[in-house]
This record gives structure tokens, sequence and C-alpha cells, in this order.
């Protein structure tokens, strides 16, 4: 009873800000809440970038799984290293200290002066004008998946450091006085017991990624474009009547990411170490 | 103590009742749902938007005190130091505190009053805002601009009252909505270590890119640079300005693009990247530029390059290159929001802002180097005189030279129009 | 631990080092320079103006409102996740599926679409801007708290909860010299990320502050607008980390305050293997 009451004001928070914000996103794409004008309802707004929609999803949904791989790796990676002895945990917890606060913004910016064709790397490298590949702007979104990577594998380590820390030592003891190798404790304890923390933050990083339009904006091509890049073009654009159109495609973003949050939360629920 | 004692179990935890979660899930889809309510009820209430202006004594009067709170674009470091140093100061002597709020686009500030207006509020955030033609339109559409003011500033005398660039905000009436800040004339900058001769037409850019592949490109519209270039080239490419209607015909629009669109897929293979991609704005062109990977580079605020060449962003050989057809020309303005509480404060801003001394200090290169909207026939003689005595930039010709032949702006309904056409006829067609 | 397997082990550690960090050179670099043309490999020249300049124009007072709003986000957000992951970990509400689902939501949400709808509602309230703020971030910050802590209960073996209750420890001591402790990482984790949550965040404090609420997100991200501002992007960011990497420090020193015997290495006194001297320790 008493659990209940506590956890209710935070979903009631949750539920306020939500339910207010997606059902303001919601009136304004089917043009009940325009910005001028009398309410019309009308589902203009979803159909009219049908093409576009498509080849947008698509991006989407690949820049979010190739980031989110890279960084699960990368972020697990990190933490195992992490609890090998304090010496590096402290340099690493240094290092990820370092990274997780960037904003994303800012790091964008940073790895685009790095991988641009003019960039700090290709100036290092001595690279002829022309031979650098095209990293940022290019065919492939491979800046931005780079990005989203460093940053979210810093989160990553940072949320499995932060559980494991709380009870790996033993079980790793244990483990190795019962003769298991390197490889075997990490297969069979590490592994397990970073399952969790690792599906819950590679879930909030998919999600995040899916739903953020900056970095794409700042590194990415013209098109193809993400759907939050498309999104937030038509919300900034000086017609008012795109404004609709933008809160469609927001919409759209929502239910996407949501659908992959709930598919992320069942297959977390079946790990064996969730109870 | 036993553990049923002190821990009870989950299962006494769960009651079979539903009633005690109910409560407060309803109450709480209720609470959001009167919000949404609240949110979409009836318009705002109407705000003064033409509510006369007293004489200017009171309107003097009525600003001691205000504060007045500045939304402009706060990238450019040499307007946020003229704000914070120079106008700030001048306005506390009228007893009126500047603040100035920085924003990345002044649809910010457009957005944040049109949330207000929603709202019905009177006090709201945002007193003055630096705009330019699209987002006064905009704003127009939306009620968000205060009228029945600007002309009432005791500075406007100084100004010509047949300027086409001070009466008309890219194609929509003025009317008497906002107040004139600066001029601006869209440039194109070339590096001359680079191209020793360089051509005098926007037509001979074009040629000239196509004989040197990958170093010229220009920023995808709808960013405000790029639109801009898409405008001129639709001049260069109907014959003149002369042959393009200012306001948006579907018929001139028909007949005219299909030549812009051709011109410009033709010109793809040969830009930066083959066309396949745009630098997404202003910014990442100046970047290309800076970085050696293109040849030139284009701004409608050639008041910046002064000080990007002083501070070795770009290169040192960087020049203007004057178009013979002459290229567009604006003006921007300082608007007050319907929803402004200190709109008193706000009119004393802007006239200072408006006054001789105001825009000599801006217009020197070394400040910030904004042209003046004023009329120098109609200024006092020593101010006349300061204007002329101003320090010339190394790299920006004075205004008369570069307005030479300015071509009028197109009415913002173009805009639009012309950044969904570049994007289905040009970039989708190039992939 | 044979010569390979270190020599693999501090080769990785040199790779993670170097995909960490190289990402923030460009940043370091240009903090430190005063005038870098595009086509060299270094500065021309170096210099400390662009950190001094950033305290000159608003960039301190700027810290201050970012430190306050972070703050406050971290005080809400970090109890609110850790009490309710307590009650989904141990099945102490019912439909702890749609709650999970519920709390995990404002992830999936795109941001400036649902502020635009709220900050209309929140004018119309004549909500003060820091509280609207605070509260859309601290829903923002919810997830991930909520989730981290989540993730630490699962790792958690409610028995040592037990098995201080059957010694004769009182619900108090219970939680402040049991729980506490072992949850302690994760608990740090979660506030360090609750604070970053309200000190990085951009569009919401634009769209809710109203422009009354200038924050150092807000001063970077309008200097990155222009043109030849690397430098004062640079600085500003440089100037931005300095306050989370205090916090984190501070909180490792807390924690080691609340449980001593975790300092220094791990191993020694992990209560894994020895739980008898809890006892002891939660005297």
């Amino acid at each position: 009873m008493r659990a209940t009451l506590v956890v209710a004001a935070p979903v009631l928070a949750v539920l306020l800000v939500v339910v207010t914000g997606l059902g303001a996103t919601a009136l304004q794409s089917l043009g009940l809440m325009p910005l001028t004008g009398a309410p019309r309802l009308s589902f203009a707004a979803y159909t009219s970038e049908n093409g576009e929609l498509l080849t947008a999803t698509g991006l989407s949904l690949l820049i979010a799984a190739a980031s989110t791989a890279l960084a699960a790796v990368v972020g697990l990676a990190t933490a195992v290293a992490a609890m090998s002895s304090p010496r590096t945990r402290r340099l690493l917890t240094g290092l990820v200290t370092a990274t997780v606060p960037v904003p994303h913004l800012v790091g964008a910016a940073s790895v685009g002066l790095l991988l641009a064709d003019g960039g700090l790397l290709s100036r290092w490298l001595g690279a002829s004008p022309g031979t650098w590949p095209s990293l940022v702007a290019g065919r492939w979104p491979t800046a931005v998946v780079l990005e989203y990577a460093w940053k979210e594998s810093a989160f990553i380590a940072l949320v499995v450091t932060a559980t494991l820390a709380t009870r790996l030592t033993g079980y790793h003891e244990t483990a190795a006085l019962l003769g298991a190798g390197p490889w075997a404790r990490f297969r069979h304890v590490t592994l397990p017991l970073a399952a969790p923390a690792l599906g819950l933050a590679s879930a909030i990083t998919f999600v995040y990624t899916l739903g953020s339009y900056e970095v794409a904006w700042l590194l990415g091509p013209a098109y193809p474009e993400p759907l939050p890049v498309m999104a937030y073009r038509l919300f900034t654009s000086t017609d008012l009547a795109a404004r609709p159109e933008a809160m469609a495609l927001a919409m759209t973003t929502t239910v996407i990411a949501g659908a992959a949050a709930l598919a992320a939360l069942a297959l977390v629920r079946r790990t064996a170490a969730w109870r | 103590m036993s553990r049923a004692q002190h821990r009870p179990t989950s299962r006494q935890l769960v009651t079979p009742s539903k009633r005690r979660r109910a409560p407060w899930r309803y109450g709480a889809a209720l609470t959001a749902g009167g919000m949404l309510l609240a949110a979409c009820s009836a318009p705002a209430a109407t705000t003064a938007t033409n509510q006369p202006v007293g004489s200017w004594a009171d309107v003097r009067s009525e600003a001691r005190g205000q504060t007045v709170s500045l939304w402009m674009w706060g990238g450019d470091s040499q307007g946020n130091a003229y704000v914070d140093d120079v106008l700030a100061p001048a306005a506390k002597k009228a007893g009126v505190t500047l603040r100035r709020v920085p924003v990345v686009d002044t649809k910010e500030a457009l957005n944040q009053v049109i949330a207000e207006r929603q709202a019905g509020r009177t006090d709201g955030s945002v007193d003055l805002v630096w705009v330019n033609g699209d987002n006064f339109a905009t704003g127009q559409q939306a009620g968000a601009w205060r009228c029945g003011w600007a002309d009432d500033l005791p500075n406007m005398r100084f100004t010509a009252p047949d300027d086409p660039l001070l009466t008309s905000d890219f194609g929509t009436k003025v009317d008497d909505c906002e107040s004139p800040w600066h001029k601006a004339q869209f440039t194109l900058v070339y590096d001359s270590a680079q191209i020793a001769d360089p051509p005098s037409s926007l037509a001979g850019v074009l040629d000239w890119a196509d004989e040197h592949p990958g170093r010229f490109t220009y920023p995808a519209p709808p960013d405000f640079t790029g639109a801009a270039f898409i405008r001129q080239l639709l001049y260069s490419v109907s014959g003149g300005y002369e042959n393009v209607p200012a306001t948006l015909d579907q018929a001139a629009y028909d007949e005219l693009s299909p030549a812009l669109w051709q011109r410009l897929r033709d010109l793809a293979p040969s830009l930066w990247r083959g066309g396949r991609t745009y630098p997404r704005d202003s910014v990442a062109l100046d970047k290309l530029y800076a970085q050696g990977q293109v040849d030139l580079t284009m701004t409608y605020g050639p008041a910046t390059l002064t000080d990007l060449v002083a501070t070795g962003t770009f290169p040192e050989t960087t020049r203007v290159l004057p178009l013979a057809e002459g290229t567009l020309g604006n003006a921007s303005f300082l608007a007050i929001p319907s929803t402004s509480g200190s709109a008193a404060g706000a009119m004393v801003v802007a006239n200072l802002a408006l006054s001789p001394e105001q825009q000599r200090l801006k217009a020197d290169p070394q400040v910030w180097g904004q042209f003046s909207v004023l009329d120098q026939s109609r200024l006092p003689a020593p101010e006349e005189k300061a204007f002329a005595d101003l320090p010339a930039s190394p790299v920006v010709p004075p205004y008369p030279v570069l307005s030479r032949n300015a071509n009028p702006e197109l009415s913002s309904a173009w805009v639009p129009a012309l950044d969904e056409g570049w994007r289905r006829n040009v970039l989708a067609e190039v992939q | 631990m044979t010569r390979t397997r270190r020599a693999l082990g501090l080769l990785l550690v040199f790779l993670l080092l170097a995909w960490f960090l190289t990402p923030l050179l460009p940043l370091a670099l240009w903090a430190g320079a005063e005038s870098w043309s595009g086509t060299s490999s270094l500065p021309q020249r170096w210099g400390a103006g662009n950190l001094t300049s950033v305290y000159a124009s608003d960039g301190g007072a700027a810290v201050l409102r970012s430190l306050a709003l972070g703050t406050a986000v971290a005080v809400l957000a970090t109890p609110a996740g850790a009490v309710a992951a307590r009650a989904l970990a141990l099945r102490q509400v019912r439909g702890p599926r749609l709650i999970a689902a519920l709390l995990f939501a404002p992830v999936a949400l795109p941001v400036f679409a649902v502020v635009m709808g709220l900050n209309v509602v929140l004018l119309r309230l004549h909500v003060p801007g820091f509280l609207g703020i605070t509260l859309v971030l601290v829903v923002t910050a919810l997830p991930y708290t909520t989730f981290l802590m989540r993730a630490a209960y699962a790792a958690y073996d409610v028995a040592f909860e037990d098995e201080a209750r059957t010694l004769g420890a009182s619900p108090g001591a219970v939680r402040w010299r049991v729980r506490l402790p072992l949850l302690s990482p994760a608990l740090a984790g979660a506030a360090f990320l609750a604070f970053l949550v309200g000190w990085s965040d951009y569009i919401v404090t634009l769209l809710l502050g109203g422009g009354r609420y200038v924050t150092l997100p807000i001063l970077v991200a309008s200097a990155a607008s222009g043109t030849g501002n690397e430098p004062t992007v640079a600085a500003l960011s440089l100037v931005a980390l300095v306050p989370p990497a205090l916090l984190l420090v501070s909180l490792g020193l807390l924690r080691r305050r609340l449980n001593p015997r975790r300092s220094g290495s791990a191993r020694r006194s992990d209560p894994a293997v020895s739980p008898l001297p809890l006892v002891e320790g939660a005297a």
C-alpha cells in the first residue's frame, strides 16, 4: 500500500507530462489545435509525405541499431575492463565522466571537426583533397553512428559498472576458486549479471537515438534524412501550415519508438538475472 | 522476530481490489485531460495589438524602470558585444534595463510568442525580437506582432519614407508593426588566392563551378542563405528581377522555375560531393570554405566578414565578389510581440537603436559593421560627417558600393514554394 | 595472469582510452587556441583568452543556473526512481508492466513536440519557468534513474536485508546500513545521470524558461550557430565538464564515508565473500 502511494508520485508526474504533451501533439497533427484559424479535423498531415516516410524510417532504424550495437559492445568492454583493478576502474571512470556530460550538440560539432573532409584527422594524416572518405554527410551515416556510439558507450559503461559493482567480485572469486578460466568466467558470471543493465541501457540508447535529431542534423546528409530531422525541419519551417505535418511525423516517431521500447523491455525481462 | 511480521510478503501488499489503484489512475487521467482542455479551449483573449501609442513623453515615462528582453540570434559575437556593451548602457541612461536573450534561430522567439498568445498571456517574456522577412510574415499570420507604434518613433524622421526596403519586409507590408535596424545585402565571397580572375555575374560563377568541379556548393534550403541563393539564381535564369513578379503567382512559378531547377540539376555533378549532398546551413558552408574544401561562400550578413578575416577564421585573401546584375538586398527590423508586458520600454529601445549615434556606432566595422538604415541626406551635418569618417573594412566594400543595383526581395510566399521545389526537383532527382 | 593476457588487457585499456578521448581532442585544442586557420594541423596561436572570456560574458551566472537545475532534478528524480525501482523489483505494486512501460515512456517522446504542447498549458496556468522546466526534466530523468536502479536490484540480493533483520536490526538500520551502502554505486550513478539531464538540457530550458533562464547549454548552442565561434564553444564545453566531474568525485567520497569497508580494493570487503563483518560494520 505504501509502495503504491510512493510510486504514484513519479507515475502521476510522467502521466501528466506525457499525456498533455502527446495529446497536444496529436491534436495539432489532426488540425484540432491550429495556430491560426478555426480547428478542423483533417488527416492530411499524415498522408502528405508517404514516399519519404519509408526511407526516413529505414534510415532512423539503421542509425539506431548500428549505434546501439556498437555502444553496447564498447560499453560492456569498458565495464569489464573497469572491474579488473581499482586503478583501471578509476581511469575508465574518469574517461566516462568526461564523456557523458558532453551534450550531443557539442559532441557532434567535435566529431564533425575531427572527421570532416577538411577536418583534423584528415589534416593530421596528410590526406590530399578528395581522398578522404565521406564520413560526415556521406551516403552512409558513419559520423552520426560514431558520435552516438561514442557518447552512448560511456552511458552504457556507467550503468553497467554501477550495477556490476554491487555484486560481481564475490562471484568472480568463487568461480575462479572452482577452476573457471577467464572466458568461462565472462560467459557464465559477468555476462548474465551484466545482461539486465546492458539490456536496459541498450534499450534506452536505441529508443533515444531513434527520436533524437541534433546529431543527424549536424553530421548527416541533406537527403535522405531520418524521421526526427524531417520532423524538426518541418517544425521550424516558416510556413505555419507545415506544423501539423511536423507533429504527424513526431507522432509516427513516438509510435515507432514506443514499440521499440516495449519490445526491448520484453526482451530484458526474459534474461535470467531479472526478478 | 519472525520474517512474516516485519516483512509482509508481496502477496499481502497486492490487494485483489482494483479500487485502491483506480482512484489515482483516474485522477491522473482527469487532471491531464483537464489541462489539455485548458490548452485547446477558445483562442487567447485579444491582446492590445493596435493600442494607440500615447505621446512620446508618456511612453518614455512609462518605460522608466522596465526590463526589456531582446531575443536575438546569438551566433555573432560582435553583435552580442554591441548589444551588451553599447546599446544596453545607453538604454540604462533612459531608465530601461535591456536584457539580451541569445537564441539559435528567431523561430524560437516566434514559437514562444505564439505559445503565449495561445495561452492568453499579456506579460510575456519576449519584449523585442530581431526579425527578418519570413519570420515577420509568419508572425503576422499568427497575430504575433504589436502594430501601430513604429512610425511614431521620433528617430523615424531620419529614414526615407519611400525607401522600399523599409516599407515592405520580404513583400509583407511593414504597416507600422516593426522598426528598422540594419540593412543587408546578399554577398558572394571568394578566396582571391584560389580564384585569380573572378567572374562578374552569377551565371559566370556557375560556369566557373562547372569548370572547377568540387570547388563550389551552396547551403541546402530551407537555410536562409541557401534559399536566398536560389532566389538570386531565379532572377539570373529569368533574365533579371524585372521578369519575376514579386507576389507568388502559380503561373509565373510554373513558367520560371523549370529553368531554375534544370540549371541546378546540370550544375550538381560539378558541385562539392558531386551534388549528392549539400551543407546543412551557412555555418557548414563557411566551415568548408575555411577548411579550403571550396573556394566560395555566401552570406546575407556581410558585416560578419571583417571579424572573421581578422580572427583568422577565413583566409586573409578573402574578398567580396560583386555581381554586375546586383544582388538581393533587405532590411532587418525590431518587432514588439503583442504579448509583451514592457512595450513602452521596448519602444524606447527601438528608438534608441534607430538613433543616428547608435546607427553610426553599429556601422563601425570594428564594432559590428552593420549597415545603417538611415537616409544620409536627412541627418544633421555633424552626424553625416561622422558617418563619412567611419573606417573602411579591408574586406567589405562600403554599403553604397555593395548595394549598387540592389535587387528587391520576392514576397515571402515564394520562399516555401522554392524551398519545397528545390527538394523535389533538385535534391531528390540527383540521388 | 599470463603475459599475453596482461598485454591484451593493456591493449584493451589503451584502445578504450583512444576511443573516449579522441572526439574530445578538437574541443581541448580549440579551447586553448586563439587563432587556428582551417587548413593547418595545429593552432597558430595558443592562449587562455577563451576561458577567461567565458566568465566575462554571462558564463558565470549561466553555470550557477545550470547547477541549480541539475541539482533540483537530481534531488527529485533519484529517490523517486529508486523507490519506483524497488517497488517494481520486489513486486510490491499491481500492474508492474504498465508502470514500467509508463516510467520508460519519456525516453520515447520527441522532446520538442511534447514541450510545445506543454508550454501553452504551463503558460496558461502561470507556472513559473523554473518549476515547469524542473517538472519536465524530472520526468525526462525518471527512465534513467528508475531503470538504472531496477538493473541494480536485479543484481541485488535482498537476502542481506533479511539476514540483518534476523540478526536484530531495526527497519531504519536495515535501510541506512544495509540497503543504502550496497546500492550506493547504483544510486551514485543514478544521481549523476539525473544531474546530467538537468545540467546539459537545452530544448526544455529554452522553450519553457521563456528566455529568463539562460543556462550553459543555451550559451553553447547559440555560440555554435555562428561561424568562427569554435573557441567559445570549446571553452564553454570544457567549463561545462568541470561540475559533473566534481560531482562524481564528491559522490565517490560520500560513498566511501557511507561504507568505509568498500574503500580500496573491493575484493577484501565485498559482503558476498564474507557476510559476517557486516554485523560489526552495521554498528
